[in-house]
């Protein structure tokens, strides 16, 4: 049983993670409550996908046991009932209407709600029948699919750490904020894509602009006018947990918190090359982010602009002396910065769709990149954030061969999906133990 | 150097007239005895010391010119930073490897080239921290003052009489951060001297003093030694130097070049040299 | 507009149990950060160790809730070692990161499916507070208990006025610091906080005669605030012992403090782990209020409103930790009010013609923004906030 529910958890998690299965793109317009409702999913998982059961009966009551109302699902598996407050209630499937020889996989078929918990206007809740079958693919399938997953995620944390490594290189400033910079580039390619419905390079393009802008205008309005007044760098960095709030908000006031995808390239027709299916938006999300990385690490090697950048972050003091404008480079570092973040956003958000806090929940992956790299070297952060993405989702796979040990079974199964940034944590705090200075930080640096 | 009369001054003045007068030389009754001590920093050496002994119940000058490695053999001798190799000991205890806090413990302690008075700390507080073995620094004993009360009683006194000898009883109640800097010097030298130690260790004591403060700061390193402690100082201020010390050690470049009395070094033709590279000019002891 | 509403929710604000939750995590927040300077921004896990702790209790270990608050004492003490062996060796950052991770993946764990058994998932567990109840002097827990005719009888009667009187009292005592950081005046005025407090009684007596609570929240309110004195004495005593000293002495510059032979270490461990102690009773306080814990309460920005309500008050005094969170929350809720009764009924405020805020949870997100801003104000422009010492303060330039 135990092993069923893990299983469970996978599908289940698998799909709220792609943002498409709470939210159907296509049925998005169906019915719905003037006041609070209870939608009911109602899916049949025995054949690896969610196939939906019609003519279940659900039925909601309030906690003393009075219906409030019920509803039978549609040929799409969905129950809709209308309610008149939110009450602490309960939600109950009829199992005498499944159809012939289906049973609910897990649970009971009365679920509890708390009122306190009733944040949205319609509460989802989804009842799975049949056993969940695990995807048919081998391991060797899956374990490729997860590193190529892993690529992703780690081009995407490897661009937006860049910035946030070189600006605590050359100001000493841990910018809690930066996750910020990332939903901003995200939420702003998704108003010229689909808001005012540019093509998407275009907008990505102008998205970049205005992310490095933003950046400069933070160092403008408020970092530089920090430095000079002296303000301490652990005041600053409470400062920029200030910004991350307001930001955060006000994302969150006029984008929503929903995840919202691009228009551009939805329908994914998948081209083969070779072994690989690839579709064409991860492919220009690949190409684009590639050739971003090449040319930052290009720039910073062989320009003298990045010659000067690294130098300043190496040791502000001695490259001052050396009679290089620090305030200068800062002020680039934060263009550049500020463009990498959004360009990271815009990468992320054709992967999993744009949200109010995505860049928020990378900033911890960015920091333990960056800390993995060596903290202001910007090497240090492609690279440590490359080697975070793609360990936090091959994580996910562990290693069969090995038995199953109580307590670590992760070792063996794989770490849940849900918590598979966990270990980034582990191997946050195991760098700091014994090499904090990180892989290709230098030692005088920490400390 | 008529002053230096105490039995101290003159125990430690003879035993090293016996000292050959060259780098590395054994001591008599040596206190601190360090060997082979490297620190590389990337691919610089910054210290390179095969062997270096500091006699007991002395003054004695660490003198070079900038970036011979003076501050980093202080660092790496009192645990502030670890060296890529050696051994050094402290009354015949070995401390390498030991940390910081655990050297101040053993009695010896240190200052800073950058004082570090605790700004936001008042004087009396500053000098209070100082003392060592308190009861109530234990958190579980923190709430309960009746177990603290009667040392903290003591230890103010203590405090207050170091602080009337060092002429800071005036600013007792005011803020570290409100002193001078002269003034934290002193205050950092006699909050050193609250652990009790048995060497101390100073960091250009009179970097940033004014004139007036560093003949009574002489008069006061004076003091430690007459009181039984071992005083081993970082110092630029050659005659500072020559006045007050009983030998005198020379680092350039991390190595050790020269050692002797002070009047020893002012001839040593290896100390010019070393100073004229990194001076340009300028004579070792012009004032001298 | 109703004033009369607007002042009425903006003082049960102020003395409710959103700010006694926030006044024991900023208690415990500024030993860290307000004291030693150690950067904990992940206070929330140390709250949610506290909540859990009590939720697991009941629910799935069975047993009295009283182990609950040791399993979060336990919870709080093993978090708080794991994030400070790393970190607290290095440079303040590290904490910062580490502790803002560690808040995220508590969340991420405890809501997680795969331990939904122990921790509830994302519904969290709920009902384990009956034992607590039980222990209520309250006569009828449905009922709503105030300040102006007293409702109810004997003992309760005599309790419930001595809490206001000590409320009073501390918000007399309050205005007297105030009185004395700006004037420079150390220690209290008795006769001016006294008298500054009786008259906070009067106008409350006078004012309000539908100032009350519930009689489940009245008892869960009178606790936390007597867990509230319990803990900023203790701050207090330890702050003026020895042991604060050296912690003060680290936060100017730890160094100093080693080189007369502290363990800089030891002591910023200990700070760490009672600071997460006590932040952890805030989570207790917070659970037992609704019976109910759920892992989206403990979310990592919470931290952060914490520590904004604790810089608003000033950061290292125990006067500053207790009265900014009600100045916060007070603040919040005089805002909310104030907005909601100048939008229309659907929640939508509009000025000329242009929609400013677009419904309820637009004006909740408004309210945060606020204190984004609040906060990055308050460090640049008074990093002593409302009870912080001037004086130190500018020494920092120095």
């Amino acid at each position: 049983m135990k092993h069923l529910s893990r299983r469970l958890a996978l599908a289940v998690l698998g799909c709220a993670a792609a943002g498409a299965c709470l939210l159907p793109a296509g049925s998005a317009q169906a019915a719905t409550c003037d006041g609070p409702g209870i939608r009911a999913l109602v899916n049949d998982q025995s054949t690896g996908k969610k196939d939906p059961l019609e003519g279940v009966k659900v039925t909601v009551a309030d906690a003393a046991g009075t219906p409030l109302g019920d509803a039978v699902t549609d040929a799409k598996g969905v129950a809709l009932v209308c309610i008149a407050e939110k009450v602490d209630l309960t939600v109950t499937l009829d199992t005498s209407t499944l159809p012939e020889g289906k049973a609910l996989a897990e649970g009971d078929e009365t679920l509890t709600i708390v009122a306190a918990n009733f944040k949205t206007n319609i509460k989802t809740v989804s009842y799975f029948t049949g056993e969940a079958v695990r995807s048919t693919e081998g391991y060797w399938d899956r374990l490729f699919d997860a590193i190529v997953n892993g690529i992703r995620l780690g081009i995407v944390i490897a661009i937006c750490s860049v910035g946030l490594s070189l600006i605590f290189g050359t100001t000493g400033l841990t910018n809690f904020a930066h996750g910020e910079l990332v939903t901003f580039g995200g939420i702003i390619a998704y108003a010229f894509s689909v808001g005012l419905g540019w093509p998407f390079l275009p907008s990505a393009l102008a998205t970049v602009v205005l992310g490095g802008l933003l950046g400069l205008a933070l160092d403008w309005g408020m970092w530089a006018r920090l430095r000079r007044r002296g303000v301490g760098l652990i005041s600053q960095m409470v400062v920029s947990v200030g910004l991350s709030i307001v930001m955060l908000n006000v994302f969150l006031m006029y984008f929503g918190n929903a995840t919202k995808r691009y228009t551009a390239w939805n329908k994914q027709t998948a081209s083969s090359f070779g072994p690989v299916d690839i579709t064409q938006r991860d492919l220009v999300a690949g190409i684009v982010s590639l050739v971003a990385l090449v040319a930052v690490a290009l720039t910073l090697q062989k320009t003298r602009l990045g010659k000067a950048t690294r130098a300043v972050s190496d040791n502000p003091e001695l490259a001052s002396s050396t009679g290089i404008d620090s305030q200068k480079i800062i002020r680039i570092v934060w263009f550049l910065g500020g463009s990498l973040a959004a360009l990271g956003g815009v990468v992320r958000g054709l992967d999993e769709g744009v949200k109010g806090d995505m860049g928020a929940n990378l900033l911890f992956l960015m920091f333990a990149g960056i800390t993995l790299g060596g903290l202001g070297s910007a090497y240090g952060a492609l690279v440590g954030g490359f080697v975070i993405g793609v360990f936090v989702e091959v994580s996910t796979m562990g290693i069969p061969v090995l038995p199953d040990i109580p307590w670590f079974e992760w070792i063996s199964n794989g770490v849940p999906t849900e918590l598979k940034t966990v270990p980034a944590l582990a191997i946050l705090i195991l760098i700091l133990l014994f090499r904090p200075q990180g892989i290709l930080g230098r030692k005088e640096r920490v400390g | 150097m008529g002053a230096d009369t105490s039995q101290y001054a003159q125990q430690a003045r003879a035993a090293l007239a016996t000292v050959a007068p060259e780098p590395g030389s054994r001591k008599p009754d040596a206190i601190l005895v360090a060997d082979a001590i490297r620190r590389r920093f990337g691919g610089i050496v910054a210290v390179d010391v095969d062997h270096v002994e500091v006699q007991r119940h002395s003054i004695t000058a660490l003198i070079g010119p900038n970036g011979a490695g003076k501050t980093t053999l202080f660092n790496l001798l009192s645990g502030f930073d670890e060296p890529n190799e050696g051994t050094w000991t402290f009354e015949g205890r070995t401390l390498d490897k030991v940390v910081a806090h655990r050297t101040a413990q053993l009695g010896m302690v240190r200052t800073f080239q950058l004082t570090k008075s605790l700004t936001k700390l008042s004087v009396i507080e500053n000098m209070k921290l100082g003392a060592t073995g308190q009861r109530g620094e234990r958190w579980w004993n923190g709430m309960l003052p009746f177990t603290w009360r009667s040392q903290e009683a003591a230890i103010e006194a203590r405090a207050d009489e170091l602080l009337h000898r060092f002429k800071l009883d005036h600013m007792r109640n005011e803020y570290a951060g409100t002193l001078s800097g002269g003034q934290r010097k002193l205050l950092e030298m006699a909050r050193a001297l609250m652990t009790g130690p048995t060497m101390v260790m100073l960091d250009e004591p009179m970097a940033g003093v004014n004139p007036a403060l560093k003949q009574s700061l002489n008069q006061h390193i004076r003091g430690l030694r007459d009181e039984g402690m071992t005083v081993l100082f970082v110092e630029h201020d050659m005659d500072m130097v020559h006045d007050i010390s009983d030998w005198v050690i020379v680092m350039a470049e991390g190595r050790l070049i020269a050692e002797g009395t002070p009047d020893q070094i002012s001839r040593n033709q290896a100390v010019i040299d070393a100073y004229l590279g990194a001076h340009q000019g300028k004579s070792l002891m012009e004032d001298a | 507009m109703d004033w009369g509403l607007i002042l009425e929710l903006t003082l049960k604000a102020f003395f409710g149990l959103d700010a006694v939750v926030f006044i024991i995590a900023a208690l415990g927040l500024n030993v860290q950060f307000g004291y030693a300077g150690l950067l904990n921004f992940g206070q929330a896990a140390f709250m949610a160790a506290g909540a859990y702790g009590l939720g697991m209790s009941v629910n799935y270990w069975g047993v009295s809730w009283w182990w609950g608050v040791a399993f979060g004492f336990a919870y709080a003490a093993v978090l708080a070692v794991i994030v400070g062996v790393p970190t607290l060796r290095l440079r303040a950052d590290y904490l910062a990161i580490v502790t803002i991770a560690l808040a995220e993946l508590v969340r991420l764990i405890v809501r997680s499916v795969t331990h939904k058994e122990k921790f509830g998932g994302t519904d969290g567990l709920k009902g384990f507070a009956a034992g607590f109840q039980d222990l209520s002097p309250v006569d009828a827990p449905g009922n709503a208990y105030g300040l102006g005719p007293l409702q109810t009888s004997g003992l309760m009667r005599i309790a419930l006025f001595a809490f206001w009187v000590l409320v009073a009292l501390a918000v007399g005592i309050a205005i007297d610091r105030l009185r004395g950081r700006r004037t420079g005046r150390a220690g209290i005025n008795w006769v001016l906080a006294a008298g500054a407090g009786a008259v906070v009684f009067a106008v409350l007596m006078a004012l309000f005669p539908r100032f009350d609570y519930l009689g489940t929240d009245l008892w869960v309110l009178i606790v936390g605030w007597g867990i509230v004195a319990v803990c900023a004495l203790y701050v207090w005593a330890l702050m003026r012992s020895p042991w604060g000293r050296v912690l003060k002495g680290i936060r100017e510059d730890e160094d100093a403090v080693r080189s007369l032979g502290k363990n800089v270490f030891g002591y910023k461990m200990s700070a760490l782990v009672i600071g997460a102690v006590i932040g952890m009773l805030a989570g207790v306080i917070n659970a037992l209020r609704t019976s109910n814990v759920q892992p989206d309460n403990f979310s990592r920005a919470l931290t952060f409103y914490v520590l904004t309500a604790l810089v608003l008050g000033g950061v290292a005094t125990v006067t500053g930790s207790i009265v900014g969170p009600m100045a916060y929350w007070a603040l919040l809720a005089f805002t909310d009010v104030f907005l909601s009764e100048v939008s229309d009924d659907t929640g939508r405020l509009a000025v000329g013609g242009i929609t400013l805020l677009e419904n309820a949870s637009a004006r909740g997100q408004f309210r945060l923004v606020l204190v984004g801003v609040g906060l990055i104000m308050l460090m640049v422009f008074r990093p002593q906030g409302l009870f912080g010492n001037r004086k130190e303060m500018a020494l920092d330039g120095r």
